[in-house]
């Protein structure tokens, strides 16, 4: 006989997902490719010399127990970019573990990575414990894009309870460059409403950009952003952006002409619908 | 009270004295000790001059949203960890990283760089320059100050100093300011009773609003605080 909680494990996902993008003449290829479980990986039409490959969870989101992890690493020369098929679902966890998502981006000497899901949106009752750890050289330039809605205000959602552990870590020739370590737990919707939280809007962006020079974007950037965005230098070759938005429509309408400055090149088609 | 001096020069000298700790730390806390701290506002001149801000009411909500969610309970942790005697390097280190503008860092750095040379002139002890709470931790654990009573004034000192600004920017009233300050005590309790023994992966918190307001800061047309 099955028991539920058998049952509640057979349901809980995994995935698994290895990488490597590998330069050959003007061109990045796969280098290494490994995939398990509810993850997969989609490779579209090359549009230029970059690699770029777009993931999907077959699963559908993530919920309570769930359990991804995802290891990419741009070997040396090499140019990558990842987006996401969908928006990322953070659904309903029953009471338990949480969900455990950790990414690791790898970038080797003269490398590009594009880090650039789709939002991830949190429903209520969302339990999700999730990690950005990137390891990369000063040789290198990496641009990463994370959006987070907290419910989809234009169908009337909120939410109510939730548990989020999102994390970010960034090493520079392995020196702890910048690190967020971001807790919203319990009434995420009386937190928001909060003045030194979100003051109402529910959905944010945080966009970091490494390489070389990368302060001298700081003045453009200033003059796209609405008076709920903010950017800053925090060395020579380091920016990171924060920006608010009413709902994730308008973080989009922020977003978007930030990305599309930095990328310096088209947008995964997969922001562009 | 007696109490004891370590410094970590070799060899080691134990230097003991009847001063009251408590003097010590109300000394190291106070407005007249020379880290400039009333050039700092923590983003708060952004947040006023961009009208989220406008009484007393939104600034104490707002510090105790840092208090709660933002550089206080992280800055707490950091600090109770270095006053313990943990390894400052990669608290400084993490601390420095958790910053999220370059406006952020300098009020941290340079508090922090102020703090230990006046540290090392006073007492003699080997304290590195390092951002402002590991820099004040560390300086409890040389001179063996009573942790949990240091990381108390501490809070108070880091939101009564934001309060101050809020006193000048908004403007309000001296006593309004005094108000804040007294009812965010059991605040400053509760936070230094809970990072005393919290980990390091217990930092965490969500305040943009506080991280954007610091970073809209090094843009505003006519300043009179450095953050």
């Amino acid at each position: 006989m099955i028991s539920a909680a058998d049952t509640a494990k057979a349901q809980r996902a995994r995935g698994a997902l290895r990488l490597s993008a590998r330069r050959r003449g003007p061109l990045s290829e796969i280098g290494e490719l490994y995939q398990a479980g509810s993850m997969r990986l989609l490779f579209p039409q090359r549009r230029g010399p970059a690699l770029s490959a777009v993931m999907l969870n077959t699963a559908g989101g993530v919920t309570g127990g769930d359990q991804f992890a995802l290891d990419l690493e741009a070997e040396a020369g090499s140019h990558l970019t990842i987006s996401t098929q969908a928006a990322e679902r953070i659904y309903r966890a029953q009471p338990g573990p949480s969900g455990q998502v950790t990414n690791r981006l790898v970038l080797r000497d003269n490398t590009r990575v594009d880090w650039l899901p789709q939002e991830t949106i949190l429903f209520d009752q969302a339990s999700l414990s999730r990690r950005l750890e990137i390891d990369m050289t000063a040789s290198s330039r990496l641009l990463a894009c994370e959006a987070l809605v907290f419910g989809r205000r234009a169908m009337g959602e909120t939410v109510d309870q939730l548990h989020l552990t999102d994390r970010i870590d960034l090493r520079i020739d392995g020196r702890l460059a910048f690190a967020d370590r971001l807790r919203l737990t319990s009434n995420a919707e009386a937190q928001l409403a909060r003045i030194g939280v979100a003051g109402g809007a529910v959905a944010m962006a945080t966009i970091l950009f490494a390489a070389s020079g990368a302060a001298g974007h700081v003045p453009a950037l200033r003059d796209m952003l609405p008076n709920t965005g903010g950017v800053s230098a925090l060395s020579g070759d380091l920016i990171v952006l924060r920006v608010l938005g009413a709902d994730s429509y308008a973080l989009r309408q922020s977003v978007l002409p930030v990305l599309a400055h930095l990328n310096q090149a088209a947008l995964p088609r997969t922001w562009m619908i | 009270m007696g109490m004891t001096i370590r410094t970590a020069t070799a060899p080691t000298i134990i230097i003991t004295m009847t001063t009251d700790p408590h003097l010590i730390l109300h000394q190291i806390f106070s407005p007249a000790f020379p880290v400039g701290a009333f050039a700092y506002s923590h983003g708060l001149e952004a947040a006023v001059q961009g009208g989220i801000i406008g009484d007393a009411t939104d600034l104490q909500g707002w510090l105790e949203d840092i208090l709660n969610h933002g550089s206080g309970w992280s800055d707490a942790v950091l600090f109770a960890h270095a006053a313990r005697g943990d390894d400052i390097g990669p608290l400084n280190e993490l601390a420095l990283a958790m910053v999220p503008s370059a406006d952020r860092r300098l009020e941290t750095e340079k508090q922090g760089a102020a703090f230990a040379t006046c540290a090392r002139d006073l007492w003699g002890v080997d304290l590195p320059n390092a951002a402002y709470p590991v820099a004040v931790g560390r300086l409890v654990h040389l001179l063996g100050l009573p942790q949990r009573d240091a990381l108390r004034l501490y809070l108070q000192a880091f939101a009564a100093n934001i309060t101050s600004a809020g006193v000048r920017l908004i403007p309000l009233g001296q006593t309004d300011g005094q108000r804040i300050t007294l009812a965010l005590a059991p605040l400053h309790q509760t936070i230094a009773d809970r990072a005393i023994t919290a980990d390091l992966d217990d930092i965490g918190g969500f305040v943009p609003m506080v991280d954007i307001a610091s970073q809209r800061h090094a843009a505003l047309y006519s300043r009179i605080f450095r953050t």
